[in-house]
């Protein structure tokens, strides 16, 4: 679960590279002066081409096959080894992209409107065809309300500060009529992931929640009870995509460039394609800002009202 | 309730003693029972509180953090995984409330919505002192535990548990005693009636003896059926048979004193008959020296024939009433009147000899159904012994009636009275009543069984002048019913 450990970085198994590095380290031994230039360039070197990608706690970020799997891939693709980075919260994440410790990063289109001026797009996911999705407002099964406005007085549950659909988008609807969700709802919680949103929907804890509309539909395919507990009230319009974004210093590096020619191109690799297999999209697109304006939109009504 | 009792009582050993097996057994596996199932639901008890600490302690160190945050998901989620984490124990619902009292979250958060207050009905059910309060009619625990950071408290933990699987064991348990039970007190119970069953039948052996001893037939065990030597038993048994081989020498030496007595009172009665012989013979010497010298004279002749011929007649009379007497005990033929009167020729001698009054009463029609032997033998023995009891001249008084089907014979003396432990043969219920010592009673002991015999009573009592008056009564049946009787 994504919310377990906040510090967490994803590494590959030792078991496969440590025998490699160990006779390497004893061939360097044996060979003495000989490779004494070489060793610690090639240690230099082997650092510098790790290449670290960033994950936002997305409702898919806790299986572990994904994450092998796509580690996998973009080692492959790359030519590099890769280390995955998951943080607890979408903030985390922003910050490590900013701050280019993170070659690149899927992140949300909110900070990315927000950090726009200091972040560049790697790719965009294109699901159902198109690199956009919904913010969807869920609520229990059973319960007759057919919009927002049924829902005042809720106790309500986002998913995270920093997510458009799991937080943004409900704020600007909201502040259309003036409110926010602290004035709209008597209690609002954050769960940091869009599962979540929907756990505590189906168990009662929350009367309604915001939800990733993306991540909504694929779970009501592979956890039909879980999203069966919970009915969608209202569809937001479609939106950019939750976006690969790098730090704007990054973009044209070798590892961003690399990076970005690994989304692209991952349908026509197996590996690449049992990877959006699993994450029910059908691809990658380089994508444009303009997606965004959407979301920028929202943004700007909520700093308007706030 | 006491009659019950009594049929209780009479019930066979065979019976009685697996009845107080399984009683005992009843007993001591209730006891068992009830002390094994209180220290199991102690054990239970304590180890539930156990889980319970370790299920609160589990959850309060990770929850603390998240309650100082306000942090309702992450409370949920928490809740909501230890349920899988705490198998063993099965909460119905854990909430975590905040110090003011409201829910934050509750692992059935549609039966306890956050936001909302613990309910006041929920919050009676825990103890504020204790964290753990079982409702075993409910099959329900309460526990609670207060939430403290830096001392300071923040909120508690309330949680319902499900403890009907561990009455269910208890039940099994109670279960698995009753007929482990039941099924041991009933083996024991049949155990202890084949093993007392088996116990007891020397008494059955013993019993079936002394029952066909009533018909007189008194023996010994056999020595095959006698078992162990040295067992209880089988000195009952030995002590059974030398009480038998007594009995019937004791019988056997009655007998021969009777024999001897009977020798004895022949002997007086052959003394008695002789004088009664003599005394004619004097008057007919007499008279045949008187025909002789004067037979002449026929008026001489003539008188001195008839002492003669009277002198013969008492002595037939004499003779015959003997003869009729002894002439053996088992003459079943039937008493006629004149056979009782002819005893007074028999204590005539006695009579004179203590110049004793002899009243005589014979009021019998002429033929009595009663065996002529005993009869006579009785009464004459009751005859003999009241002229030798009373006083020289004093009177003795024989009676013989025939009343509402009975003979009732009574003899009257004026003697002393009979000594007490005669009195006590004569009258005795027993009918096999040992013979007294020799010399004393024999007479009256002879009369009691003689009596008996006949299936009659003996009665006495103090006489109008003095003395004592005894009484015989016996039912005249029909005779093939005393021969029956007799062959029984």
């Amino acid at each position: 679960m994504p919310g377990k450990s906040p510090r967490r970085v994803w590494r590959e198994p030792r078991g496969a590279g440590s025998p490699f590095a160990r006779r390497w380290v004893l061939g360097g031994l044996a060979a003495l002066g000989a490779s004494a230039l070489a060793g610690p360039g090639r240690a230099a070197e082997t650092r510098s081409e790790e290449i670290r990608f960033g994950l936002t706690p997305v409702f898919l970020s806790s299986d572990l096959e994904l994450l092998t799997r796509l580690k996998a891939y973009l080692a492959a693709s790359t030519g590099r080894p890769v280390t995955l980075v998951l943080r607890r919260t979408y903030q985390e994440i922003t910050a490590l992209v900013l701050s280019g410790y993170l070659d690149a990063a899927w992140i949300c289109g909110y900070p990315f409107i927000q950090y726009q001026a200091r972040l560049r797009l790697v790719a965009v996911p294109v699901w159902r065809g198109r690199p956009l999705y919904q913010s969807y407002l869920i609520v229990d099964r059973d319960r007759s309300a057919t919009g927002i406005a049924d829902l005042r007085d809720d106790i309500h549950a986002f998913s995270d500060p920093d997510s458009n659909s799991g937080h943004l988008v409900t704020q600007a609807l909201l502040a259309e009529s003036g409110e926010t969700p602290d004035t709209f709802f008597r209690k609002t919680f954050f769960t940091y992931s869009h599962r979540n949103v929907v756990r505590a929907v189906a168990a009662g804890l929350a009367q309604s929640g915001s939800v990733d509309g993306y991540v909504w539909e694929v779970m009501a395919e592979i956890e039909p009870d879980l999203t069966s507990k919970s009915r969608v009230v209202r569809k937001s319009e479609w939106l950019g995509f939750p976006p690969i974004a790098c730090a704007k210093a990054l973009r044209g590096s070798e590892a961003t460039t690399k990076i970005a020619r690994a989304l692209l191109t991952m349908g026509d690799d197996p590996a690449g394609r049992q990877v959006l297999d699993l994450l029910r999209l059908d691809g990658f697109t380089a994508g444009d800002n303009a997606l965004f304006r959407g979301i920028a939109r929202k943004f700007d009504q909520v700093k308007r009202l706030g | 309730m006491r009659r019950s009792l009594r049929k209780v009582g009479a019930w066979p050993m065979a019976v009685k003693v697996p009845v107080v097996v399984a009683i005992l057994m009843v007993a001591i596996s209730a006891t068992i029972s009830n002390q094994i199932l209180v220290r199991l639901s102690q054990t239970q008890q304590r180890h539930l509180e156990q889980l319970a600490s370790a299920y609160l302690d589990g959850l309060s160190s990770s929850l603390v953090p998240n309650l100082l945050r306000d942090d309702i998901w992450e409370i949920f989620d928490q809740l909501d995984r230890s349920r899988e984490l705490y198998a063993g124990l099965s909460a119905i619902y854990t909430l975590v409330a905040g110090q003011d009292g409201t829910i934050l979250a509750a692992s059935d958060p549609r039966r306890f919505p956050s936001q909302e207050a613990v309910p006041p009905s929920l919050t009676e059910r825990f103890a504020p002192d204790r964290e753990l309060v079982l409702a075993e009619d409910e099959e329900r625990a309460f526990v609670r535990r207060s939430l403290s950071y830096q001392k300071r408290p923040i909120g508690a933990i309330y949680a319902e548990i499900d403890i009907q699987p561990l009455l269910a064991e208890r039940r099994e348990v109670l279960l698995t005693l009753i007929v482990t039970n039941a099924a041991l007190t009933l083996v024991f119970a049949g155990f202890g009636y084949l093993a007392v069953r088996r116990m007891v039948r020397p008494i059955d052996v013993l019993a079936a003896h002394l029952e066909r001893g009533r018909g007189g037939h008194i023996e010994p065990v056999p020595r095959a059926e006698i078992g162990a030597k040295n067992s209880e038993f089988g000195r009952l048994f030995r002590r059974y048979n030398a009480l038998v081989r007594a009995l019937s020498e004791r019988e056997a030496l009655a007998a021969r004193l009777a024999e001897e007595e009977k020798m004895g009172s022949l002997g007086r009665l052959a003394s008695g008959m002789a004088h009664e012989i003599n005394n004619p013979l004097g008057g007919m010497f007499n008279a045949i020296d008187t025909i002789e010298r004067h037979g002449d004279e026929p008026s001489v002749r003539h008188s001195a024939l008839r002492i003669v011929k009277r002198g013969l007649v008492g002595i037939r009379d004499v003779v015959r009433s003997a003869l009729v007497t002894y002439k053996g005990s088992g003459e079943m033929r039937h008493l006629r009147r004149g056979e009782l009167d002819d005893l007074r020729f028999l204590v005539m001698h006695e009579v004179s000899r203590r110049q004793l009054d002899l009243a005589w009463n014979n009021d019998l029609p002429d033929e009595i159904p009663l065996p002529v032997g005993p009869v006579r033998q009785a009464v004459l023995n009751l005859l003999l012994n009241a002229c030798s009891a009373s006083p020289v001249g004093g009177h003795v008084g024989f009676s013989a009636h025939a009343i509402d089907g009975d003979l009732v014979v009574g003899v009257t003396d004026q003697g002393p009275g009979l000594p007490e432990e005669v009195a006590a043969i004569l009258i005795g219920a027993e009918a096999d009543a040992a013979p007294p010592g020799r010399g004393t009673g024999l007479g009256v002991w002879m009369v009691k069984r003689l009596v008996g015999e006949l299936g009659g009573r003996v009665r006495t009592a103090p006489s109008q002048g003095g003395g004592t008056d005894i009484q015989i009564k016996i039912p005249l049946e029909r005779e093939h019913e005393r021969e029956l009787r007799h062959v029984a």
